[in-house]
């Protein structure tokens, strides 16, 4: 091969390079902007279409509105932030009106996920509500609807509607939650909550910072009443078991009785804010119990809770 | 010589302008004094304010409680020398209030504030009362609030949420809420607002009915120079004015300042706020927010960190429109930002896409010009923006949302 050639060769192999790399550029930008895009479509595609309901007797009146987290204070002012919290995601308002001039509001919070709907569902529902078989769960009252179906929280009320109130209310109840799709179940963790002493429809699931300490991811909690006593259990799960090593750590650095090394089993905490706590960790789980002074029977309940996680498990 | 008459407003702007886009009083404001508590066995020094014609001495940091339904956060708040505790009717569906309640129980009344609200149904388009919103319905919200929290009256009951001058002069409450002064049920009213404050305040002011105003106010809100005017005519008018979503940067909602020391401080430097109550639901932020209570001083670094973030120029196009004019193929840009915000920040392709469609835009954008000429005051790369955000009007519109 002649010099001329052996530069052309060269000349070809650099400007292939540059090609190359200008194409490998592109594709990755392609990929990234794919993959930002496909991200934000999931973000608002990824749950099934949900249409209002046609509702006889009654019409749609407006707009169907929609509020985003950006917007989502300008229909609920501050208690948006709770919503946040619980990784709201979007907003659909409808109002319904009749002949009667009476009118149905519904509004569907779409959330992340399902455990983050019931989530913000528990943090609004009395455990002495009058519960009802809509969606996963529901409860009604006086001009109010509201339950949990999947990865929506739903809300409806209703005005004017008179003695033919909860009637109406139960058929926008069963009709919206039939559009949402299949209810699906609560948490699966809250079925290892032991029964005895359990106030029904106490449990909650706490999004974040549980106890108020940012170390503490989410939780699910119950309260509990025996004998007169009234404390409540908890449970963390967690993804892994690192993460939970790391949360005991923490926590152990908080109240100023830092370990380095941290194994499973029983750790018993003098929380300056929370007094006394039983925490034990096993495996992917951190669980315990709060304002319960009674010795014998905090590991009672710690027992029952450990023997009905490692079932779970 | 014709000299140019810079109005007031003209000349805070400009000087705001000159200071990055934040205004700093200096830090030993008016109307404060010092005073010394003891606590769990130490004695601390906290900045106290009076709230208005009401008399109420109180620190300048109290309790927003509406984010937590932890007691003891709640109960080392007051531990640590809060005074005030803020709710509403709406959070947790009553439950906050009753949480309140609970730790209440057993304290002096005179050893804490409690204040509260309750909205009526409004239209949400225009921001106007329905006809559900009665004198009775409200009156009955009061009673609610006062069972939820076992109470037999609160310190302050609000008028909660009001974006309309027409709201906050809405008859039916305002006779509600005289009412509830009379009966003793509330010892003084007020109104919230985080939507057209500068409205709502004025509208406050003109009914000589409320004694408390309740009202966002944050460095990264585009208007903060109004609000600071309507704020300082109801100081002036001997209201007490508390200041809300200090750390939440404008209208987003969750915390996005990096130094919410700094902003808080930043709130308290107008002398016309009394008091702030930040919605914290640590232990840490509880910490952060009371160490204001004892030096409001903002430090150069502090001023430095809130002029940085008061300038990132993040998703939000300021619509100041300046870029109107600067490109040679007369692009809607502040239209097309907007269509960029809905996509990113808001991420509603919907809306994003729908804005798109309707600005009639040419098939080719921004591939024939080599340079943008287009300066973005506050720094946007603007072509980079319009090319990533039109792709989205080619894409079918059922496979978005």
């Amino acid at each position: 091969m002649g010099s001329g050639d052996e530069g052309k060769t060269k000349k070809w192999a650099e400007s292939m390079k540059k090609v190359s790399f200008a194409m490998l550029t592109f594709l990755v930008f392609i990929y990234l902007f794919v993959g930002a895009l496909s991200d934000l479509l999931a973000s608002s595609v990824g749950d099934p279409s949900f249409a209002f309901p046609k509702i006889a007797g009654w019409r749609l009146s407006g707009e169907v509105q929609t509020f985003s987290p950006q917007t989502l204070f300008e229909y609920i002012n501050g208690a948006a932030d709770l919503y946040l919290m619980y990784d709201f995601q979007a907003l659909k308002v409808a109002e319904y009106v009749n002949e009667k001039k009476a009118s149905v509001t519904v509004d569907v919070y779409r959330h992340r996920t399902p455990t983050h709907a019931f989530g913000i569902y528990s943090q609004e529902r009395l455990s002495k509500a009058d519960f009802i078989d809509v969606g996963t769960q529901g409860y009604i009252e006086d001009n109010v609807l509201n339950f949990f179906t999947g990865a929506y929280y739903v809300k409806i009320n209703s005005f004017k509607t008179g003695p033919e109130d909860r009637e109406i209310l139960l058929t926008f109840g069963k009709k919206v939650a039939e559009n949402l799709g299949e209810k699906g179940t609560p948490p699966l963790l809250l079925a290892t909550f032991p029964v005895e002493g359990k106030v029904k429809n106490s449990e909650k699931f706490i999004a974040m910072k549980f106890l108020g300490y940012a170390f503490l991811h989410s939780a699910f909690t119950a309260d509990y009443e025996l004998t007169g006593k009234k404390f409540k259990l908890f449970v963390i799960e967690s993804g892994d078991q690192n993460d939970c090593r790391d949360m005991i750590q923490k926590y152990l650095q908080q109240i100023g009785n830092p370990e380095k090394f941290v194994t499973e089993g029983r750790y018993t905490l003098s929380d300056p804010y929370h007094g006394e706590i039983d925490l034990h960790w096993k495996g992917r789980h951190l669980w315990g119990i709060l304002n319960l002074n009674d010795q014998e029977l905090r590991l009672k309940y710690l027992k029952l809770f450990q023997d009905r996680l490692t079932k779970k498990e | 010589m014709d000299r140019k008459v810079i109005g007031r407003r003209d000349f805070m702007k400009s000087t705001l302008a000159g200071f990055g886009g934040l205004f700093f009083l200096p830090s030993n404001a008016k109307g404060q004094e010092s005073k010394v508590i003891e606590l769990k066995g130490k004695e601390r020094k906290f900045v106290y304010r009076t709230l208005g014609k009401t008399g109420i001495k109180l620190p300048v940091i109290n309790m927003g409680v509406m984010n937590t339904n932890n007691p003891n956060l709640v109960r080392a708040a007051l531990d640590s020398g809060v005074v005030m505790l803020d709710s509403a009717q709406t959070y947790q569906r009553g439950q906050n209030e009753g949480m309140i309640g609970e730790v209440l129980k057993g304290r002096p009344r005179d050893y804490y504030v409690l204040a509260t609200k309750a909205r009526l149904p409004s239209n949400q388009t225009t921001g106007l009362y329905t006809e559900e919103a009665t004198e009775d319905a409200f009156l009955k919200k009061v009673d609610l609030s006062l069972r939820n929290l076992g109470l037999e009256y609160v310190d302050i009951y609000y008028h909660h949420n009001v974006s309309k001058r027409e709201s906050a002069l809405y008859e039916p409450i305002l006779k509600a809420l005289e009412k509830i002064k009379k009966e003793g049920k509330a010892r003084f009213v007020g109104i919230t607002t985080h939507t057209n404050e500068p409205e709502v305040i004025h509208a406050a002011v003109d009914s000589k009915i409320y004694d408390v105003i309740l009202t966002s106010y944050n460095f990264q809100q585009k208007h903060y120079v109004e609000v600071r005017e309507a704020i300082a005519r109801a100081a002036h008018a001997g209201i007490g004015v508390v200041g809300m979503k200090a750390i939440r940067g404008g209208s987003r909602q969750t915390p996005t300042v990096k130094n919410a020391g700094a902003a808080l401080k930043w709130v308290l430097q107008d002398p016309n706020v009394h008091t702030i109550v930040p919605g914290y639901i640590t232990f840490e932020e509880m910490n952060i927010a009371l160490s204001v209570m004892e030096d409001l001083t903002l430090s150069d670094s502090e001023k430095k960190d809130l002029q940085k973030e008061a300038s990132l120029p993040g998703l939000y196009c300021q619509g100041c429109r300046q870029c109107l004019g600067q490109c040679p193929e007369h692009l809607p840009i502040p239209d097309l930002m907007r269509a960029y915000m809905y996509t990113y920040g808001y991420r509603n392709l919907t809306l994003a896409q729908d804005l798109l469609l309707s600005l009639n835009l040419p098939t080719r954008i921004c591939r024939d010009c080599s340079l943008c000429p287009v300066k973005c005051s506050i720094g946007f790369n603007v072509s980079a923006k319009i090319r990533d955000v039109v792709r989205l009007k080619d894409v079918p519109s059922e496979f978005i949302g």
